[in-house]
């Protein structure tokens, strides 16, 4: 009795208050399909506000998993940036916004110095030159050195 | 036929004699709202609780003080029902019942409902002049939050690798697969799905990468909500490494995977969607009941049912 009573007349309370859901809109523009290559790690940019994941082929995912080993010929990576934005509908948390570049690297010969790789950057359509300093090298080194994240 | 007015005072009459009569016997079972003796109180800064003694104690406390109005049937079925739902989801005045992992979430969990507007109800807020939260009050809370020990966690200790942990066979596989103890099983497939999201979860110093099923990612692709049965996601979760001088943040130790999936009839009572979480490299089902989702479907219903239900995918 008391539930029904309590039901009904939350259900009145809630048709009164003329509140509709609002929807939230899917935005597939910040995915991005890294294809025949596997995650390596999530990395969080505090200073520049961004939020990156690293992917790599297996040759690659094997040299992220070793501690010792950095540099293997053959190693192909994706480096996806994107901006963070607060995720919606929990303040405590940011997630990937728009994609901000996505760089790629190839590993063609170790051993000499500088080790031979093809490197490649692209920018997304959040992309700022502004206030960026590029150094081609320094992101290589960047990019080799990140060790794989555990997973069971 | 004009009715005459003798004939209309009469039909007034017999209808307030009905709701006198209907009326009368319902106070008799009109419920009474009981405050417990309280165990322990949120401890908290005095701007923090004069703001939760404000907008939230009348229902999510020991210190219920319906008005005399509140005390009325039917009213008073009405605001008994909300304090028992809102005693039951978190209580003040036995703080102490939470795990502090828990305490924090739910405070953070607080913010997100008030900047939401889903709390105070409209309801009560339309009764109780001033209990509607302020947007300097907010701040105060958010600054508050911003305070405690989940913000500031940092994964110092040393990165365990599988290989590393005793407890498993040298050629680690899984033999078996974990299932969650609402049915829900562990899908070691999905390394081989799409990514969705990456998130930096700060309220609790974690880090997450979230995969989806290909059912899942064609609908985000196609703009497709409510999402279809079949599809899943899983979101894997390391803590924190300290930030290196370049504010470079890596993962740090693993701590669990988090799955939801998509079965409108199977999870009818929690919006279609099962939910499991797997603890640890030795993927530990949690839970210690089959109904711990209602705690997770609890949050998703209240902050995310714009996005059927599911936190962590793409939306503008």
């Amino acid at each position: 009795m008391l539930k029904i009573i309590s039901y009904t007349l939350s259900a009145a309370l809630l048709l009164g208050s003329c509140r509709q859901k609002k929807n939230a809109e899917l935005a597939p523009e910040y995915l991005y399909e890294v294809k025949d290559q596997k995650p390596i790690c999530s990395l969080i940019d505090n200073k520049k506000g961004n939020i990156l994941m690293l992917y790599g082929n297996n040759v690659a995912l094997q040299a992220a998993n070793d501690s010792l080993v950095k540099q293997v010929p053959g190693a192909h990576y994706t480096l996806v940036t994107w901006k963070q934005k607060q995720m919606p509908g929990w303040y405590g948390t940011n997630m990937n916004g728009g994609i901000y570049s996505v760089e790629t690297l190839q590993v063609s010969q170790v051993g000499t110095q500088p080790f031979r790789a093809d490197y490649g950057f692209k920018p997304g359509e959040v992309y700022s030159s502004l206030n960026t300093k590029f150094d081609r090298d320094q992101r290589i080194r960047f990019i080799i050195e990140q060790r794989a994240a555990i997973l069971p | 036929m004009k009715k005459t007015p003798s004939t209309a005072f009469r039909r007034v009459l017999s209808i307030v004699g009905v709701l006198i009569v209907a009326f009368v016997p319902l106070q008799f079972a009109s419920p009474v709202v009981v405050n417990p003796p309280l165990t322990k109180e949120i401890s908290a800064p005095e701007e923090v609780t004069r703001i939760l003694k404000q907008s939230c104690y009348d229902c999510h406390s020991n210190a219920s003080n319906p008005r005399w109005y509140g005390r009325i049937a039917p009213v008073s079925f009405l605001v008994a029902h909300n304090i028992s739902e809102g005693r039951a989801r978190l209580n003040f005045s036995e703080w102490d019942k939470n795990p502090p992992v828990v305490q924090e979430l739910l405070l953070w969990e607080i913010v997100n409902a008030i900047e939401q507007g889903k709390m105070p109800l409209n309801s009560y807020c339309m009764l109780h002049s001033g209990s509607r939260v302020s947007a300097s009050d907010l701040a105060i809370l958010k600054k508050y939050v911003n305070t405690l020990p989940g913000r500031h966690k940092v994964d110092t200790a040393r990165i365990i690798r599988p290989a590393t942990l005793a407890s498993r066979p040298a050629n680690e596989k899984l033999s078996r697969i974990p299932v969650s103890i609402n049915g829900v099983p562990y899908y070691p497939d999905y390394k081989n799905w799409k990514i969705i999201s990456i998130t930096d979860k700060y309220d609790g110093g974690s880090m997450r990468v979230v995969y989806a099923n290909d059912i899942m990612y064609n609908a985000i692709k196609s703009k497709k909500m409510p999402f279809p049965d079949g599809s899943k996601m899983v979101k894997a979760v390391w803590g924190k490494q300290q930030q290196d001088s370049d504010g470079i943040v890596r993962p740090g130790n693993f701590q669990n995977v988090q799955i939801m999936v998509k079965d409108s009839r199977k999870y009818a009572a929690t919006e279609g969607w099962g939910f499991a979480k797997f603890d640890g490299l030795g993927l530990k089902p949690y839970g210690k009941t089959a109904i711990f989702d209602r705690t997770c479907i609890n949050c998703h219903r209240l902050l995310a049912p714009g996005s059927d239900f599911v936190f962590n995918v793409p939306t503008k």
